[in-house]
This record gives structure tokens, C-alpha cells and sequence, in this order.
């Protein structure tokens, strides 16, 4: 994958955020524009015509977004909570411990993974999920924990020191301090699943990859193109969004 | 047939398989080190120029594999060709990043000395900066081999070597007695390429980074 | 031997209402080391710094041994001048030797040549070359780096050093130290050098001649440290001066040159060791409340000897 490990290649927590103007998404529409443009000029064949009719291509697009958004749903679900937890203090000593499994499941390339679930649990739709949710999950449970620890321990002190409870400190202090970061391992999490998603149809789970095997299958240019420049535009398209939600949500004044 | 005695029946083909992987795996990072590096040189001035190389290799990261793979193919047809382009541009983003912020990194009484002393430009980039840069350069080429051996395994979708050949024919053979004997073979075994690289990283920081850095 | 001579230098940055250096203009002998003392930010490291070409001046002309510094390319220049600063920027990555020998290798010197040079250097600054040459700069004590510092501006042997407040960080034995050294090591090497600092104390001490300057780079007084401390131009360099400028003074004349009686016996009269000045005369004098001290070589310095020392000037 691309992206499986995307993560590692932004070094843990502090993504950098890039700022982003509306130039990716004019690039986008233009490349989108570009692709039809070129298609209405190519003589389909029927197989062709096929692969690339509306009703297959919005299938394809919805089986994959539908893929990343389940996945990235649960990857919250179960990262964040776990995440917290690590950094309270009855379960800080499992934390190493934790970072150095998810680390090595990290290192699993996703192919084989989705390969070793299906032979041992069939193919389909949920297994295509269970392996994106085991590849996405380390950069939000990593961040959760990088976010919740490099926030400024005199704040928390102060917070004690006006009375704040343990909860109240969590809830009014540590997790809105935490959500940039947690947004950065969040984003990163978007795009490994999108990138994913993409191997989901060797085992039947559709999306986006469909229309690529299908170019790669039956050697036409068209649809390898017409593939390839889809799942680029959802992958970059979609961590735009990602980009533009992480700077929403950052608490004002940080 | 039990994991042990396909292993030992396969065990050739396994490491000529496993032995292809690392292949490619090096030639792409070796690739992309030379572009990556001679990038970074070029553009780590300019907080612009650098910036558009550091997005535009982000960008390309963001790109699935197989989608990257999918355009290659009208342009380079299969095998190694679009395996190899595909590996180094998804390795440049780490490489250039690190060398930018290595070069960037160094003291600033050491970059004033060197052209108070009459080094040109060129000759405090490469004899000062990189030679100290180098480390964290490393830890860029290193992070991306990782992320390597793992895309490459969907390269042989692309009719592409090593180890991704044995997960998918463990695919295509689902249901049949060796699927996941394949299977584990392929994924363990890029795992531990993957480890064994890592581990010689840490012998190549140790011979590679000048000793005045290491005291 | 190169003098320097800036006319009417002036550094104006774009943006800026008001010029950084302002038509400076100023002599240096060659083999004389002029001090540029001011407050931080008057523009005395930036006219330094315009001299090795680091800044270019906006107008006006710097002149190193009758050449226009302009007209030479600006890494040959600074080639040949030597570097000192604050921060010392030794190379990590390189040994000792390997910094020294960097500027003679960039000169196109056969290796054997520089080696023995950086060796010789190293000896000149007081550190021995066996047990040094082959350590990493960062092996080394802050003090010991400064000294390294120094030898590999002097490597390539050049006739002008620039100095920005080379002491400035040490602590203040080791600065003390180094500044004797320096000053040891000058009266050897006559070399022309451009010492910049805010250390009022350190220029009197080092200085031939000092410039003080005011805002934008502008020179308040450019004289000998005993007529800047005798007669200041103006309440600006009287103030820069400080207070106890008389004493400052009495600092500069060796005990050696003081008038004295013989003495024959130990008599009990506090001694002062050699290499000592006039102020320390008088220091030992408070300390042990008597009107006159031994000077080393036999003779007895009274306390109006002290007193006469500075002439007629005393109501300033």
C-alpha cells in the first residue's frame, strides 16, 4: 500500500499540516474534466462501454467511500477510548507495550494481511473492513496518546490546583488540547483507508480497484486511466477534506 | 502439508522470491536517495521551493499503489519498470523532507564560520551541511525502506517480483490445501526483510555518521 | 602587511528609515588591533562584517592594503582574512586538525604542509597537537574551542583577522585567560586585526586603538585607550567609559616601567608578582594599608608615585 504506512513516513505525531488553498481542488475537477474530455474522444469497445459506464463508475466510487468511512468510523471508536486510556495513570505501563504491537502490525504489508484473513475467514466485504481498521488504527490511537501527553503539565497542575477533578481535567483540559493532533492521526488514517480500499476487490469487496483490475485484465488503456486517476482524485480529494476538518475543529487559540 | 514441509519443499523458490523484494526494495531507496537528496539540496533555501517539493511528494504518497501502478502501465507496461518508478516516487516525500530539515538544522555559527572562512555555497553544502545533515537523512531513507517492502507487494499485481507473487497465488489458490501456507510465507516473510533492513540501518547510522557526530 | 581603510562606508537596508552603518571612515595601521566597542545593535559587526565582504555596503569604499575590497571575489577575500566569532562554529564532523587545514586545502597547500601547520598553530594557542589534533571539536572544553578558533582563522597565515566578540561566552576566568593569551600571542604575530565587543573593560584592554561608536556605526571616538579614558570626546563615551577611569587607567601602565627605590632586603613590604600593573600596585596597597609595595626586581613603589601617575588631568 501507499499509504499503509503513511504514518511512519510523517514520524509520529506532529504531521505538518500544509496549508491548503482551493488549488487541490481545481486541480481535481481539472484532472476530472481532462478524463472525460479524453474519454468522449476514444472509441469503447463494449467492454470497455461497460467497465465505464455511469452506473459501474458510481457503484466502484460509493463501494469506496462507503469501505473508508465504515473503517475510519471504527478506527475512532476503537482508537480514541483505547488511546485515553493508555495515558491514565493505572495504565501507563502498558503503553511501550501497546505502541510495540500495533508497531509491528504496522510492518505486516496490508496485501498479505487481507489475503491471510480471507483464506481463514472468507472473502467479502467485512473481512476488506477488519483489514483496513488493523492498518488504520495506529496513527489515531498513536496521536490520541501523543496529543493527551504533550500537553503542558503546568496547565494540568493548574487545573488541580483550582480543584478540577481527574475527569474534569480530561474532559475540559487534556482532549481539547489533544484534538489537533488527534485530527493529524485522523487524516492519515483517511488516506491509508482509501489507499486500502483500493486491494478490497481482489476479494470481492469492491471499490475503486475493480475498475483498475478490470483495466489491468483486460489491457485497455482507458479503463487503467480512467481508474488510476479516480482513485487518485478520491485519495487526494478526500485528505483535503481531511485537511480542511483539521483546521476547523482546532480549538480557537491554538 | 504443514507449514514446515512447504517451507522446506519451497524454500529455493522462497528465497529467490524474498531475495528479488529486498532487490527492488534497494534499488528504488538507492534511486530515490540520489533524486531525494539532490532535491533537497536544490530547494532547501526557499521555504517556497522546498514547500512545493515537500507537497508535491505528499501528494504523490496520498495516491494509492494501485492506481499509481494503473497509470504507469500505458507508459512502462509491467514488471519491474513501473514496480521501480512506483517504489521511488513513494519514497522521495521522507527523503526530501529530512534533507531539507538536515540541512536547514545546521548551526547557524557553523554555517557563518564556513563563509567567513571562504567556503562557496557548494562547498559548505557538501562538505558541512550534508556531512552533518546525514543522519537525519538517513532516518528519512530509513522510514521509507520500510514503507517499501510493504508497497511492493502489490507490485506483482503488475506482473512485478518478489514477495507479493506468493500472497497472490496464495489468493488465486483459495480454498486449495497451500493458500495459506503461501500466504503466511509471503507476508511473514516481508516482515522480516522488513526487520532485517531495519536492523542494518542501525550498523549502516553507526558506519556512515561522522565520528565527530557520534562523541 | 595590509592597513585597512574604510571611506565613508554605509550599509542602508532595504525597508529601513535609517542607514545600519552610516558613512563610516576609519584607519587601521597594519599590525595594529583596533577595537570597535559600542552598545548591541549600533552597527559595529555590521561594518566589521562589510570588511570580509559578509555584508555589502551600500556605498562607500574599504580598502585592504591599498585594494579595493570590492573588486575581489568574495570567497578568495575571505580566504585570506581570518574569522573569529563568538559562537566559534567549529565543524563537528571534522577533527581538530581537519578545521585548521580547511582554508590552507581550499588554497590549493599539498596536505603535509597544512598538517604541520595546523600542529604548529595548535602549539602557538597553547594546546598540544599530539593529544589534540585528533580529538572532534565537541571533545573539547568551550575555552579550549575559542583557542581552536583562533588557530584555524590564523591558518592560511593571513595578515587581517576579524574578531566578533571572540571571548564573549566564556566564563569569566577562562575569558580573562584567553584575552592574555591573545594579547601574548599578538605582540608576536603583529597581525591587523578588527576585535568587535560591548565589553568597554576588554577593549581598553586588548585595544591599540579604540572606536567607540554611537547609533548607525557613527564614531563618537577613535583614539589610544589611555586618551579615550584620559580626555572622552564627549558624555557619550564618558558614559560608555564608566566610572574609576582613572584606575582603568593606572591598568594600563606595567609595574615594570614604574619609578621606584632600590631595595636590598625583604623588608616585610608586600610583593607584587611580575607581570603586573600600576592598578594592582594600588590594590595591594589598600589591601595591606601601607604606602608602599615591592615590585618585583627589587624596587619600592610609593603610593605618590601612583598618584603623579596620571599627570595633570586629575580634576576630570
Amino acid at each position: 500500500m501507499a499509504v499503509d504506512t503513511l504514518s511512519g513516513a510523517f514520524g509520529g505525531a506532529t504531521r505538518k499540516s500544509r496549508s491548503y488553498n482551493l488549488g487541490t481542488p481545481l486541480v481535481l475537477a481539472a484532472a476530472l474534466v481532462l478524463l472525460y474530455l479524453w474519454l468522449s474522444t476514444q472509441q469503447l469497445d463494449s467492454m470497455e462501454a461497460r467497465v465505464l459506464s455511469a452506473a459501474s463508475i458510481r457503484d466502484a466510487t460509493l463501494a469506496h467511500l462507503t469501505l473508508t468511512a465504515i473503517s475510519t468510523s471504527i478506527v475512532v471508536v476503537i482508537a480514541i477510548p483505547i488511546g485515553v486510556l493508555l495515558t491514565r495513570p493505572f495504565a501507563r505501563w502498558l503503553t511501550p507495550w501497546v505502541m510495540a504491537v500495533a508497531n509491528v502490525g504496522q510492518a505486516a504489508p496490508a496485501l498479505g494481511v487481507l489475503v491471510l484473513l480471507s483464506i481463514l475467514f472468507g472473502i467479502g466485504t467485512k473481512i476488506a473492513i477488519v483489514t483496513l481498521v488493523f492498518h488504520a488504527t495506529l496513527p489515531v490511537l498513536r496521536n490520541t496518546i501523543a496529543g493527551i501527553q504533550q500537553v503542558d503539565s503546568a496547565l494540568l497542575e493548574a487545573g488541580r490546583g483550582m480543584g478540577m477533578s481527574r475527569r474534569q481535567i480530561l474532559r475540559r483540559l487534556e482532549l481539547p488540547l489533544a484534538v489537533p493532533v488527534v485530527m493529524a492521526g485522523l487524516r492519515t488514517t483517511i488516506v491509508i483507508c482509501v489507499g486500502i480500499a483500493t486491494v478490497a476487490t481482489f476479494i470481492n469487496a469492491g471499490g475503486l480497484g475493480d475498475i483498475v483490475v478490470a483495466g489491468i485484465k483486460l489491457q485497455r488503456t482507458s479503463i487503467l486511466v480512467t481508474g488510476g486517476v479516480l482513485t487518485a482524485v478520491i485519495a487526494l480529494g478526500l485528505d483535503w477534506l481531511a485537511g480542511l476538518a483539521e483546521k476547523y475543529v482546532r480549538p480557537q487559540g491554538i | 502439508m504443514d507449514f514446515s514441509r512447504y517451507l522446506e519443499r519451497r524454500w529455493d523458490d522462497l528465497l529467490e522470491q524474498a531475495a528479488q523484494h529486498a532487490a527492488v526494495v534497494a534499488l528504488s531507496v538507492l534511486l530515490a536517495t540520489a533524486i531525494g537528496v539532490l532535491v533537497g539540496v536544490l530547494t532547501w533555501r526557499s521555504a517556497r521551493a522546498s514547500g512545493v517539493a515537500i507537497s508535491v511528494s505528499a501528494a504523490l504518497l496520498t495516491i494509492p499503489s494501485l492506481a499509481l501502478l494503473a497509470l504507469l502501465i500505458p507508459l512502462l507496461g509491467l514488471g519491474w519498470a513501473p514496480t521501480i518508478v512506483a517504489l521511488v516516487v513513494y519514497s522521495l516525500l521522507p527523503i526530501i523532507r529530512n534533507t531539507v530539515t538536515g540541512l536547514r538544522s545546521v548551526d547557524l555559527a557553523v554555517l557563518e564560520s564556513a563563509r567567513g572562512m571562504g567556503l562557496t555555497g557548494r562547498q559548505t553544502v557538501w562538505r558541512v551541511q550534508l556531512p552533518l545533515a546525514w543522519p537525519i537523512i538517513l532516518t528519512g531513507v530509513r522510514v521509507s525502506t520500510q514503507m517499501l517492502f510493504a508497497i511492493a507487494t502489490i507490485a506483482a499485481y503488475v506482473a512485478g517480483p518478489g514477495l507479493g507473487n506468493e500472497i497472490l497465488s496464495g489468493l488465486a489458490g483459495l480454498g486449495s490445501a497451500n493458500a495459506l501456507n503461501k500466504a503466511i510465507a509471503g507476508t511473514a516473510g516481508v516482515v522480516l526483510l522488513a526487520l532485517a533492513f531495519d536492523f542494518a540501518f542501525v550498523g549502516l547510522r553507526r558506519v556512515t555518521t561522522p565520528r565527530g557526530l557520534r562523541v | 602587511m595590509s592597513d585597512i581603510k574604510l571611506v565613508n562606508v554605509t550599509k542602508q537596508y532595504d525597508g529601513q528609515p535609517l542607514p545600519a552603518v552610516d558613512g563610516v571612515t576609519l584607519d587601521i595601521a597594519a599590525g595594529e588591533l583596533v577595537v570597535f566597542v559600542g552598545p548591541s545593535g549600533c552597527g559595529k559587526t555590521t561594518t566589521m562584517k562589510m570588511i570580509n565582504r559578509l555584508i555589502e555596503p551600500t556605498s562607500g569604499r574599504i580598502l585592504l592594503g591599498g585594494t579595493d575590497v570590492m573588486s575581489i571575489e568574495p570567497n578568495e577575500l575571505r580566504r585570506h582574512i581570518g574569522y573569529v566569532i563568538q559562537q566559534i562554529g567549529l565543524f563537528p564532523h571534522m577533527t581538530i586538525s581537519e578545521n585548521i587545514q580547511l582554508v590552507p586545502g581550499l588554497l590549493g597547500w599539498d596536505k603535509t604542509r597544512s598538517r604541520r601547520r595546523a600542529d604548529e598553530l595548535l602549539e602557538l594557542v597553547g594546546l598540544d597537537p599530539v593529544a589534540y589534533r585528533d580529538r572532534y571539536p565537541r571533545q573539547l572544553s568551550g575555552g579550549q574551542q575559542q583557542r581552536v578558533g583562533v588557530a584555524r582563522a590564523l591558518a592560511a597565515d593571513p595578515p587581517v583577522m576579524l574578531m566578533d566578540e571572540p571571548f564573549g561566552a566564556t566564563d569569566p576566568i577562562t575569558r580573562e585567560r584567553l584575552q592574555n593569551e591573545f594579547l601574548r600571542l599578538q605582540a608576536e604575530l603583529r597581525k591587523t586585526i578588527v576585535f568587535v565587543t560591548h565589553d568597554f573593560d576588554e577593549a581598553v584592554k586588548l585595544g591599540d586603538r579604540i572606536a567607540v561608536l554611537e547609533e548607525r556605526s557613527r564614531i563618537a571616538q577613535y583614539d589610544t585607550p589611555e586618551r579615550i579614558l584620559a580626555t572622552p570626546a564627549d558624555d557619550y563615551v564618558a558614559s560608555f567609559a564608566g566610572s574609576a577611569t582613572a584606575i582603568k587607567r593606572l591598568a594600563l601602565i606595567p609595574a615594570e616601567r614604574l619609578p621606584g627605590k632600590p631595595l636590598n632586603v625583604a623588608n616585610g613590604l608586600p610583593t607584587l608578582d611580575k607581570g603586573g600593573s600600576a592598578r594592582d600596585v594600588l590594590d595591594l596597597m589598600i589591601r595591606w594599608g601601607t604606602a608602599q609595595v615591592a615590585v618585583d626586581g627589587g624596587k619600592a613603589v610609593d603610593f605618590e608615585t601612583i598618584c603623579g601617575l596620571l599627570g595633570d588631568d586629575h580634576g576630570r
